[in-house]
């Protein structure tokens, strides 16, 4: 199934519109995925400034 | 109180990096294991990168998973992954100006001259060589091949 990107958290949708933030406003034209499993412990959702445990994409177009 | 964080390379199935990613962040979930974040960038075919305190975690969970292969000897830091988080725009490195070669689409193989680029929709705005009237098409900057960066 292609999934979408929410344009504005980055976070893969599988659905008409993004369950986080409630926009409709979804690419597919996305690319570089990033799974973030443990947000507490993890340096990287730190870095991106993530704090639910999704999937999101590297870059989104 | 939480380790610090280390970075492993895994090798996986060529263009399987996101099914395996997914189906890693599963396993780690399930069993509970010290993997906290996957990483699968687009420039790195055939590896997954794993944020995790140490190479044991990982080599359980890739245990189960098909297409990962194995753990890459030793890791990484943070600092040496850090500009996967941050990609750079497709069109960087592209002036007006340049000669560029068309790599995809129905201009494939076509030199041409670049005219106009667009940072935010990482476009750009050709001239073709052998059109007989130039008419500028619009096309996306990472189909294209830098033949010459500027024309002297």
């Amino acid at each position: 199934m292609v999934e979408s990107v929410c344009m504005d958290c980055h976070r893969l949708v599988s659905g008409q519109e993004c369950p986080v933030c409630g926009t409709t406003n979804l690419s597919n034209d996305w690319s570089g995925l990033l799974v973030i499993v443990d947000p507490e412990k993890s340096e990287i959702a730190k870095k991106i400034g993530v704090t639910i445990p999704d999937k999101y994409a590297l870059k989104v177009r | 109180m939480s380790e610090d964080s280390a970075i492993f390379v895994i090798k996986t199935t060529a263009n399987q990096e996101r099914s395996v990613a997914g189906m890693l962040a599963k396993v780690a979930k399930k069993e509970n294991l010290d993997i906290r974040a996957l990483l699968a960038p687009d420039e790195l075919k055939g590896y997954v990168l794993a944020e995790s305190s140490n190479s044991g975690e990982v080599e359980q969970a890739i245990q189960t998973v098909p297409h990962a292969r194995a753990v890459v000897k030793g890791q990484s830091s943070m600092e040496e992954i850090m500009h996967f988080l941050t990609p750079k725009p497709t069109v960087t490195g592209i002036t007006e100006g340049a000669i560029i070669e068309v790599t995809s689409g129905p201009f494939k193989g076509e030199k041409a001259r670049v005219k106009r680029v667009d940072e935010g929709h990482e476009e750009i705005t050709v001239e073709l060589f052998d059109a007989v009237v130039p008419i500028p098409i619009t096309i996306r900057g990472d189909t294209v091949r830098i033949l010459r960066k500027e024309d002297e």
